[in-house]
């Protein structure tokens, strides 16, 4: 049965939490963000995302395969900017290089791995954690299993449809909104923020 | 005749909305090769069976005008469906059709194609399964469809099927949707009959599938991560990898929800109701509307007033819709061409007050459905084939 | 582009794992290998989960370390112990269900050339003795008699090894297995002579007696597959843990049936033979 007014808040949430697509919560059409399930517009998500990672004790960015393996022109601008904001807001990024399931042993200091997500949180004490260049199923997963078992608030910034397991998400996120979110974050540091 | 390269690319939006058409006097399979003609179909494979075969003739008919890019009969359903996932993986827009015990050869692939993410468009044509052999109309077999992961959309007509076909594609390769749907429309009674079907005219094909939208990757050695097994296992002994597997399912479904919108922007609402107000409503779906049409016109003759849901999305199902729509309905009566009772159960389990259902009628093994057996279950509630 | 996506982000480099990095600047992409080089370069399949002893697991190292395009080259699996191994591999692969391989292989290969017209993809399959002669079997046969350009590879352990040891068709007449109490009661499926029937333009038998052959053969099958026809490798690789002998002890039954019942065996058409020919600089 559907849950009324269901949001998408920081875990831990429960045993199996649901898909949050299943109780109401939408994708953002073009031109907006999502926010704990609530459809906001761009900008206000970028303020948000950017204000969220910038309170972060431990922010940490993951990016996935779609980033860490091209070598275009546009990724390479991409990875610049990734790591400019990472730096701005004191991150560390920790790789997700690709989706397979890697048990038991995968180093949670050096990889996060889509399918065990939580034991790179935890073992990081990550408060909040960004997604970027991750295939959209795989994010999906790995952002629900987050939800499901961790307290880590969860960031996508999807260059395609966003994501509804996030607890905040950009839709067509590309390098151009990148840019933006970090001149917002510059924006607020100089008006005293952390 | 234009060929293939003569046709200008077009969205979905233009080729459904826009584009002129004209009425033609065709049959449902040919309905099929008018809608596959316009889709930009990489790969089409085929394997026979009665009452789908003539569709997939007439896809190889198009694939050797060269409107189709590549075209075979696999060795058998199970074969077929596979091929189709590998092409898929492979990044090409496919398009196959099954029905009945083909459906059934195949139906290990059906899962494994939501699973998998596949945006794979496939028509089933219903028909009886053994034993003993029928290859007469039945719907059977999307009852036990239902809950393999694809979504499912019942034509009444060869119009439903030409435009559920054609805007299947755009849906189904949405980055957030990427899960197969099946245009079901009911063996024989459409499929081989000729009736007036509003073609688009102009030079115009859909645009092609782009696989660099996938929310998975593409196998083709192009796409990071280049390791990668579609799709891995995860089931180690511990509680990580089931609920990975879980959420993974959870994911699909969810895929299917978020497809609605997109259905909705194409096919408007997921039901379509006469007579909403009446105290009696008829539910159907396929081609048992068009008998509760004909019913609902004798019951008026009769003085008696019977409206009609006519449900055209089965899978994701429309619940609030059915619901809202049988909300003051004292009786709901469920015309079906089968045994199980399939969208009785599915409504049953939708709406409170199930009692209001008065079951049936159901045919089945090729039996017809005469208006009269529909009039005869509102006026008296006899127990047709339950 | 596909040894493109072999190459790292440099903004991430500092960041990636080793394994990773080891990959990229001392594996296989761009820089064909053999089963001699096996120990001096990153190999594709690195840690898995197969047994100790596991044959099969070391047929699977030498084939992947002789992929004379791993950048081009997708792999079809199918369900059995070569699996659990396959989730590790560095190579675009597929598992859908179990003995659908040949088909999905003729789908993506489809794919593939109408994707990629000016490209040689590699589509090869890789399953066990059960997926490809029994569950399979129609699907192996007919991507032969369809000509489809696929490589098959069978890994004959002549069981049901990761279902824990049932006959399959490839089991020797006459051995008790789980579901053949009372000894298996026909014969070892001939699917050499039934793959040069259905039209393969290169059979080879091999086994984890010997790797040089496994890598020789294997790296011909890919080549021929390309321009001439389907082919198809057979390599016997016992397993110690259904056999209940000792890790150690499961190359020796690979050469005791090397020199019996197991032999080498090759099958080349005339096309075939002159095209590797024309590759010879």
């Amino acid at each position: 049965m559907q849950k009324e007014n269901y949001k998408v808040l920081k875990g831990p949430e429960s045993y199996l939490p649901p898909a949050a697509a299943l109780h109401g919560v939408s994708l953002p059409e073009k031109g907006e963000g999502l926010i704990e399930g609530k459809c906001v517009s761009e900008n206000t998500c970028i303020q948000y995302i950017a204000l969220k990672l910038l309170e972060a004790k431990n922010p940490t960015f993951f990016p996935g395969p779609l980033l860490l393996w091209r070598t275009t022109e546009y990724a390479l601008q991409r990875g610049k900017l990734v790591r400019e904001i990472a730096k701005e807001v004191n991150a560390r990024v920790i790789p997700m290089p690709d989706y397979r399931p890697k048990y038991p042993m995968i180093n949670p200091a050096v990889e996060i791995n889509p399918n065990h997500p939580n034991l790179t949180i935890w073992h990081n004490k990550i408060d909040v954690g960004i997604f970027i260049g991750v295939h959209c199923h795989q994010a999906n997963l790995a952002l629900k299993i987050i939800r499901g078992g961790t307290d880590c608030y969860t960031i996508a910034l999807c260059a395609e449809e966003g994501h509804e397991e996030a607890n905040a998400s950009l839709r067509n996120a590309d390098n151009k909104i990148l840019q933006k979110l970090l001149e917002t974050i510059k924006e607020i540091k100089k008006g005293g923020a952390k | 005749m234009p060929s293939y390269n003569d046709l200008k690319e077009v969205s979905t939006e233009y080729m459904l909305f826009k584009a002129k058409r004209e009425e033609q006097f065709i049959t449902g399979s040919e309905a099929v090769r008018e809608a596959v003609r316009r889709a930009n179909i990489e790969v089409a494979i085929s394997y026979p069976i009665t009452p789908q075969s003539e569709s997939m003739h007439l896809v190889g008919d198009l694939y050797a005008e060269g409107f189709v890019k590549e075209y075979f009969r696999g060795e058998n359903e199970f074969a077929v469906m596979s091929e189709i996932a590998g092409a898929a993986m492979g990044g090409a827009r496919t398009f196959t059709a099954t029905c009945g015990p083909g459906t059934l050869r195949a139906f290990e692939n059906f899962p494994m194609w939501a699973g998998a993410r596949l945006p794979i468009v496939m028509a089933f044509m219903p028909r009886g399964v053994n034993s003993p052999l029928t290859i007469q109309p039945d719907t059977i077999e999307m009852g036990f469809l239902l809950d393999t992961g694809i979504m499912m959309l019942h034509a009444e007509n060869a119009q439903d099927l030409y435009d559920m076909l054609l805007m299947s594609f755009d849906i189904v390769e949405q980055t957030s949707v990427h899960i197969p749907i099946g245009v079901f429309i009911d063996g024989f009674f459409v499929t081989h009959t000729r009736q007036k079907v509003h073609i688009v005219t102009e030079d115009v094909r859909l645009k092609p599938y782009n696989p660099s939208l996938s929310p998975v990757p593409i196998m083709d050695m192009e796409t990071p991560p280049f390791r990668c097994m579609r799709d891995p296992f995860v089931m180690k002994s511990n509680y990580i990898s089931y609920a990975a597997h879980a959420s993974w399912q959870q994911e699909i479904m969810a895929s299917a929800q978020r497809a609605k919108r997109h259905i909705k922007k194409y096919l408007g609402n997921f039901i379509e109701q006469e007579n909403p107000s009446a105290p009696i409503q008829i539910v159907a779906s396929g081609t048992a509307v068009s008998q509760s049409r004909e019913a609902i016109k004798m019951l008026k003759e009769d003085g008696i007033s019977a409206g009609l849901v006519k449900v055209k999305l089965i899978r994701p199902f429309p619940t609030k819709e059915i619901k809202n729509a049988l909300s003051k309905t004292e009786k709901i009566i469920i015309p079906e061409f089968n045994r199980t009772g399939w969208l009785a159960r599915e409504i049953a389990s939708t709406i409170p007050n199930n009692d209001r259902i008065v079951p049936g009628p159901r045919v089945y093994g090729g039996m017809t459905m005469p208006p009269e057996v529909i009039v005869e279950v509102v006026k008296n509630g006899t127990p047709i084939g339950i | 582009m596909s040894l493109d996506i072999t190459k790292i982000n440099p903004h991430f480099e500092d960041v990636m794992p080793q394994e990773y990095i080891d990959l990229v600047k001392n594996g296989p992409f761009g820089n064909e290998k053999s089963q001699k080089d096996l120990g001096t370069f990153k190999e594709l399949l690195e840690e898995h989960p197969l047994c100790a002893g596991c044959n099969l697991a070391l047929a699977f190292r030498i084939l992947v370390g002789s992929l004379p395009n791993p950048e081009d080259t997708i792999i079809v699996g199918s369900t059995g112990c070569s699996s659990l191994a396959f989730s590790q591999l560095a190579l675009h692969n597929i598992h859908s269900v179990f003995g659908n391989q040949n088909a999905v292989a003729t789908g993506l290969k489809t794919a593939l050339r109408l994707r990629f017209p000016d490209k040689i993809k590699d589509v090869i399959v890789m399953a066990g003795d059960g997926a490809t002669a029994d569950i399979g079997l129609d699907m192996t046969l007919h991507s032969w008699f369809r000509g489809d350009k696929i490589t098959t590879v069978m890994f004959d352990n002549e069981l049901y090894a990761n279902t824990g040891g049932q006959e399959s068709g490839m089991s020797v007449r006459d051995t008790v297995l789980y579901m053949a109490p009372k000894g298996k009661k026909f014969n070892k499926i001939n699917l050499p002579d039934m793959a040069i029937a259905a039209g393969c333009s290169y059979v080879a038998v091999v086994s984890t007696a010997r790797t040089k052959p496994i890598s020789d053969c294997f790296k011909k099958a890919v080549l021929i597959t390309r321009e001439i026809g389907p082919t198809y490798i057979q390599i016997y690789t016992p397993c110690p843990t259904n056999l209940k002998i000792k890790p150690y002890e499961s190359k020796k039954v690979a050469t005791d049936r090397s020199k019996s019942d197991y032999q080498f065996r090759e099958h080349i058409t005339d096309d075939a033979k002159k095209y590797l020919e024309s590759l010879k600089p």
